[in-house]
């Protein structure tokens, strides 16, 4: 027992006593904030400058493009830049084109102004067609109109037709549709004997509203709403665990196999067996990277415990489910851990183990691949199932329990039963493999030879 | 009593049996040499004796006890290929090895040991930055820092200068005044005549030499003469009496035939050359080594 915790300490003090600890300690909150704040960034990083398209309007009298001109007026107006105050969206520029009147200048007509587009002095050509103010078939309400090419075909004169060079961008196609659909829909109630503004008054969109859940206030006991839902922080808050224990996990996990080829290759391990069994050995290992990676757990979380704490939005990371993340944590770094152990055991360099660390990768990162399926429906089949399985456990019992409340306690517990047993199975089966790996020299043994070594010992 | 007991010692990997129905007892506070080629089976045993490997047969004692827990704290372990963590500073490398070992105040002794090995100055230095010689003499320092009683040390003295040879010889005698059994493999013949009060060798994982020099010695009887003679590449071939030469350039070494008389051979040599030397003596530990290793020479007489 002393001897495991010799060496437990030596292995921790190895892994955080180095410039590259602290510099991941600090790099992987810097990478995940990044990244978000990479994707907040490109969102609003645009390009502003002025859009101009050519509009060809074969209505009668052109009062659609009138009225177009008038709603992109009110949005350059209005809508082109964020709340705080910096241009996110570009201004739009209709230019009127006189319509043709047969149907050979009107293919050229398309083609001079298609040359425009391609010399970058247009970025679209848009066609309202002479009936566009007849009703299109039901279908139309079926596809998305956004897309580039609708699934069903309508008669150009029902339509609007919007050339471009590349369908990418949705913003002005969105912002098109609604449009030219708004100002049709006045133009056919017009027809009616109800009044156009009363029409379009009564088919307004009833507005949702999304809040959290009601909760009683401990002081004054009233009862008053949760904060209003954030959907981004309910998605982000447990995906974020989950990639935090996945880090976990291959942040404590791939340096206990790269020790292990090191103590091989430096011929370190013959020295250690000279003074410690290999079982205790490997069991000291594991216990000194479980140390690294509570460490690690405890700045992380107790930095986001306090962030959340700071701006009221604890609901998302009670101190229960850290409770939690450190229980699955442990057994989950002690699992791959020892798996890892085994692969280095098996291995003489580092190149050796990408083959066999494959599978094992395979199996972990399999809850990354279900996470937002779980995270979206976290009572379902497919979660309660998954979350059972004692490789995906650590991860997605945790993304259940940050976003489901009512899961039924036996479930996590179940799930730390099973998490422990396959842990116990995988730390004794690579405690067999290290003994006879550690000394072997030479070739990387193959799957079936370690299946030999786990059988005979 | 015996510090390491070992009764009808197994090992094979394999098809290959590595050591061979071995038995072998090491006098309590003696320094025991193995010998033997490459792949004869002395790191096996050596492994075997650490419980690092155990004998598919037999029975192995270290210390009295059969199970190693009790026993390993009091064994020290220099294994052949050394290895020491890069990264480490050696006074906390040397501390942990100590600590591995259950010797919880080794600050002095570690401080005695890098003072008598010449590595005072390097106590703070990294791991990384030793020279192949200073390693292995930390090395060392880390097999006996805890104080064993028994020391297993597999060919400590390869690749050492003379003058870390000496500094280790002298440490492995110091184990000795101290009362600790000190078992080690070597090459080196000199060494191992010098050093050992006992010898062992061990010939394709079977035991073919065990005893004191004088013992192994006598075995072979009186039956080697060195000779220095004028003149070179002088051909020693059809001298009767003599059934090998061996050729050490400014000497040579013939071993005679059972039962033939060195005063003819030196008569035969004087008809041919000058003869500034000639010894009768015994066969030296290379010459029996290499007899053995050799065996398309000849069979031994064994006496």
């Amino acid at each position: 027992m002393r001897k495991i915790f010799v060496i437990a300490v030596r292995e921790y003090n190895a892994a955080v006593r180095t410039k590259a600890f602290l510099v991941s300690l600090v790099l992987l909150p810097v990478l995940m904030l990044g990244s978000f704040g990479v994707q907040a960034m490109l969102r609003d990083r645009v390009d502003t400058s002025p859009k101009q398209f050519a509009v060809i309007d074969r209505t009668r009298g052109e009062e659609v493009l009138r009225a177009l001109e008038e709603k992109a007026r009110e949005r350059n107006e209005n809508h082109l830049h964020n709340t705080a105050g910096r241009q996110v969206r570009p201004e739009y520029v209709l230019e009127r084109v006189p319509p043709p009147d047969s149907t050979e200048a009107r293919d050229a007509l398309r083609l001079e102004q298609s040359e425009r587009v391609r010399r970058g002095e247009l970025a679209g050509i848009v066609e309202i067609g002479e009936d566009v103010d007849e009703v299109a078939p039901a279908a139309a309400d079926l596809g998305d109109f956004e897309g580039p090419d609708p699934a069903p075909t309508f008669d150009e004169r029902v339509s609007v037709r919007f050339q471009a060079h590349s369908h990418t961008s949705h913003e002005f196609t969105a912002w098109l549709r609604r449009s030219v659909s708004d100002v049709v829909e006045m133009r056919r109630f017009r027809e009616q004997p109800i009044s156009a503004e009363k029409a379009h008054e009564l088919m307004r969109k009833v507005p949702l509203l999304a809040r959290g859940l009601s909760a009683r206030d401990p002081r004054t006991g009233e009862i008053h709403d949760g904060a209003e839902a954030n959907r981004l922080a309910s998605f982000f808050a447990p995906a974020g665990l989950v990639m935090l224990m996945f880090m976990m996990i291959f942040v404590g996990a791939t340096p206990l196999m790269q020790g292990v080829i090191e103590e091989k290759s430096q011929r370190i391990a013959e020295v250690l067996l000279g003074s410690v069994r290999p079982f205790p050995l490997m069991l000291g290992k594991l216990l000194g990277t479980v140390g690294v990676a509570t460490t690690l757990a405890v700045v992380y979380l107790g930095g986001a415990y306090a962030a959340a704490r700071h701006f009221g939005v604890t609901e998302h990371l009670p101190a229960r489910l850290i409770a939690w993340f450190l229980v699955y944590q442990t057994l989950g770094v002690l699992m791959y851990g020892s798996l890892f152990i085994a692969v280095g055991a098996a291995c003489t360099s580092a190149q050796e183990t990408q083959t066999m660390l494959l599978p094992v990768m395979l199996v972990a990162m399999m809850p990354l691949f279900v996470m937002t399926n779980v995270i979206m429906e976290p009572d379902g089949p497919l979660a309660t199932g998954a979350s059972l399985l004692p490789t995906a456990a650590p991860m997605l019992m945790l993304a259940r329990l940050s976003v489901s409340p009512g899961l039924p306690l036996w479930q996590p517990l179940l799930g730390v039963v099973l998490v422990l047993l396959a842990t116990l199975l995988c730390v004794w089966a690579a405690g067999r493999i290290f003994r006879v790996g550690l000394l072997a020299q030479g070739q990387a043994a193959g799957f079936r030879e370690m299946m030999r070594w786990v059988w005979r010992g | 009593m015996s510090a390491v007991e070992l009764e009808n010692v197994t090992k094979t990997f394999g098809p290959h049996t590595a050591v061979d129905d071995l038995c072998l007892a090491v006098p309590e506070g003696s320094i025991y040499g193995f010998l033997g080629p490459n792949g004869s089976g002395k790191t096996t045993t050596l492994r075997m004796i650490m419980r690092i490997l155990h004998p598919d047969r037999g029975v192995i004692r270290v210390l009295g006890a059969e199970d190693l827990d009790a026993a390993s704290d009091r064994i020290g372990y220099l294994p052949e290929e050394r290895g020491l963590y890069k990264k480490m500073v050696i006074r906390a490398a040397l501390r942990f090895h100590a600590e591995l070992k259950g010797c919880r105040d080794s600050r002095a002794a570690i401080d005695g040991w890098l003072e008598r090995l010449g590595l005072a100055d390097w106590g703070d230095r990294k791991v990384e930055a030793l020279s192949k010689g200073m390693a292995q003499k930390v090395q060392f320092i880390a097999a006996v820092v805890a104080r064993p009683q028994l020391v297993l040390l597999d060919e400590p003295f390869s690749g050492l200068d003379p003058v870390n040879r000496d500094v280790l010889r002298e440490a492995v005698l110091g184990l000795k005044r101290d009362g600790t059994t000190v078992i080690f493999s070597t090459h080196d013949m000199a060494v191992a005549e010098t050093l050992c009060d006992f010898l062992f060798m061990i010939y394709k994982g079977r035991k073919v030499l065990d005893g004191t020099l004088d013992s192994i010695q006598d075995r072979y009887g009186s039956d080697t003469v060195r000779v220095r003679l004028e003149g070179n590449g002088l051909d020693l071939g059809g001298v009767p009496g003599v059934v090998h030469v061996t050729e050490f350039g400014r000497l040579q070494e013939l071993r005679l035939a059972a039962g033939a008389d060195p005063q003819q051979v030196l008569a035969a040599l004087m008809s041919r050359t000058a003869v500034r030397h000639f010894e009768l003596g015994r066969p030296s530990l290379h010459d029996i080594f290499v007899r053995i290793a050799r065996p398309d020479t000849e069979t031994p007489t064994h006496a």
